[in-house]
């Protein structure tokens, strides 16, 4: 049975929570692996050895780009999960004169537990990276499609259209007609539009689609009476170190 | 064809009718905007609706659709029943129902004929109904304003009245018992002429009437034109998910949590998305916007035509308004135009 590991870098943790809120298919899933370590409720430390790592959050230190280089040397698939593994997410919000913060916070003394600190950024910029669960949080059932692919392997592949395709299916109407920020047109697709059907504008928080037109967006922003420098803004919320939206 | 006259004040009997037996899907308000849905009475229905977000292509090919199931250990394919509501599309268009007559050509074509398409056809009926056009139609400049077949109630609106095309037996027997059908006298066959004109004349004059258009599609089909309009494509597919007759799809096999079943489930896929033309290996002959988007207006404007003998553009409209980057085939229609000024 396949031994996999979870491991928690710089996160809320509310991904690896979430996976929990499969509830009904929880047992099903935990039957098909051999969970060696879940960092979340395991005291003793990370097994040696292992075959998959799911990994939750942004690289925050070099101690976690160790653990990232000595994980990616031990398993055989390595899955990112949500918004902070995959673009640096929160974490990131914080980049631009990330290690002054330290001593803004603590003062002249930084608490050794802080590590030695880096500018965060996502798992994929310290090692290769096998699938890629996205959003914030991640959704259960997605963890647990994309953990079977790691596990079986899969003919289906992660596609870079952005998200009002899968929002004009759910017929609610689009928030640029109501002069209405949404990040739905640059941000990858594959949550199936849940806020924007919710009644929310898309906060971008699967990050921007490799695909995605920037400067195209912001020219329908001008036009549809939406501040550039707001959409600008709002997509730092998860994609601040990516060097795609300074373009 | 057979032609009857019926009251507006009949029609919620028609509908009760109607819904005796069928599910009936009918354009409802949907925030500022209209969709098809399964209706609960006459009332829910908004009947002179502008168009709707997306089309009625949903009852034929869903956006996903479960194709058969299996064992993943045992490596077997499961039987497999598909359950088809039997269902009433309520208050079509015309430019919806000649998108629908392109669909069948495709999905009805006899050298690979879609049991599941067929399935969910049989189940259907359309009950049609006349429009006036709004700002983003131009289904008269495809030849889609009229529907000459593909439904089995079609209602013209002459004033109080609807002027009612028969197309089926079966519609036609509904029809019978829930209203007083009559025969049409001159008094509706000039109602009805006079309704036609005033549609006519209402369409977008703004829109321009090219001839020719699939010879132009060739003509220039290297123009820098389409660097423009695909370069602006934000890739977000919205085109296809709200287009009547955009048909493709991708197969792909999920598990169920359990790991030990799945199914193989048909999604509707897009050929604005990038990855639509890679294939194995990893290539990519649609690698950008201007390929992609080109490509769409020539499968709508040029390519269908010729294997289908009818436009895959309806001139409906909804891409029009879906597509934030303002691509659709009127930018087309008006290069054509700018480009017969410039040889003038």
């Amino acid at each position: 049975m396949p031994r996999v590991v979870f491991v928690g870098l710089a996160s809320c943790f509310g991904c690896q929570i979430n996976i929990t809120n499969a509830e009904a298919h929880l047992v099903d899933v935990l039957g098909q692996i051999d969970l060696r370590y879940w960092q979340l409720t395991h005291s003793e430390p990370m097994p040696e050895e292992f075959d998959v790592a799911v990994v939750e959050g942004a690289v925050t230190t070099e101690e976690a780009v160790s653990t990232l280089l000595e994980v990616r040397r031990r398993a055989s698939a390595v899955i990112s999960i949500g918004a902070c593994a995959a673009t640096a997410g929160i974490p990131g919000m914080a980049a631009e004169g990330y290690l002054t913060r330290p001593v803004q916070v603590y003062g002249e003394h930084v608490p050794e537990a802080c590590g030695t600190m880096c500018a965060p950024r996502p798992v994929s910029s310290v090692i290769d990276v096998d699938f890629e669960v996205a959003c914030c949080p991640v959704d259960p059932l997605e963890f647990v499609r994309v953990l079977q692919q790691a596990l079986y392997g899969s003919n289906s592949f992660r596609r870079t259209s952005t998200l009002c395709g899968e929002c004009k299916r759910n017929e609610r109407g689009c928030f640029y007609g109501r002069e209405t920020l949404c990040l739905g047109m640059v941000t990858r697709s594959g949550c199936g539009a849940r806020c924007p059907n919710l009644g929310r504008p898309c906060n971008g928080c699967a990050g921007l689609s490799p695909d995605a037109n920037v400067p195209a967006a912001r020219r329908v922003c001008e036009r549809s009476g939406v501040p550039v420098a707001r959409f600008d803004e709002a997509l730092e919320m998860f994609n601040q170190t990516n060097p795609a939206i300074s373009a | 064809m057979l032609y009857r006259v019926i009251d507006a004040s009949e029609l919620p009997s028609l509908v009760s009718a109607f819904m005796e037996t069928y599910e009936v899907v009918a354009p409802v308000r949907s925030g500022r905007s209209y969709a098809f849905e399964v209706i609960e009475s006459f009332d829910d229905i908004v009947l002179d609706y502008p168009t709707t977000i997306t089309s009625l292509k949903k009852y034929y090919l869903p956006p996903r659709e479960t194709l058969f199931e299996f064992d993943k250990d045992g490596n077997e394919v499961r039987d497999f029943e598909m359950r088809v509501k039997p269902r009433v599309l309520f208050g079509a268009h015309a430019c919806d129902i000649n998108a629908l007559n392109c669909l069948n050509s495709v999905f009805e074509d006899a050298r690979y004929p879609d049991p599941y398409y067929e399935a969910h056809k049989a189940a259907t009926m359309v009950v049609g109904v006349s429009c006036m056009p709004s700002e983003g139609c131009f289904c008269h400049l495809l030849d889609s304003d009229e529907a000459r077949n593909g439904y089995d109630l079609f209602l013209q609106d002459i004033g109080d009245r609807y002027l009612v095309s028969i197309g089926s037996v079966e519609a036609a027997n509904i029809l019978e018992s829930a209203c007083s059908p009559r025969e049409a006298t001159d008094e509706d066959r000039i109602a009805f002429r006079q309704a036609t004109r005033r549609r006519q004349a209402a369409f977008n004059p703004e829109i321009p009437d090219i001839q020719e258009i699939p010879m132009l599609m060739d003509a220039f089909h290297s123009d820098p034109f389409w660097e423009e309009l695909g370069g602006r494509c934000l890739s977000c597919t919205a085109c296809s998910s709200v287009c009547p007759t955009c048909y493709c799809f991708d197969i792909c096999d999920t598990l169920d949590p359990d790991g030990k079943s799945g199914r193989r489930e048909r999604v509707w896929d897009a050929c604005t998305s990038p990855q639509f033309a890679q294939v194995a290996g990893g290539y990519n002959f649609r690698a950008d916007g201007r390929n992609r988007v080109r490509h769409r207006m020539y499968h709508k404007l040029n390519g269908f035509l010729s294997a289908h003998d009818r436009n895959l553009c309806v001139g409906c409209g909804r891409c029009v308004y879906a597509c934030k980057a303002d691509i659709s085939p009127i930018e087309v229609l008006r290069f054509f135009e700018r480009k017969g000024a410039e040889n003038a």
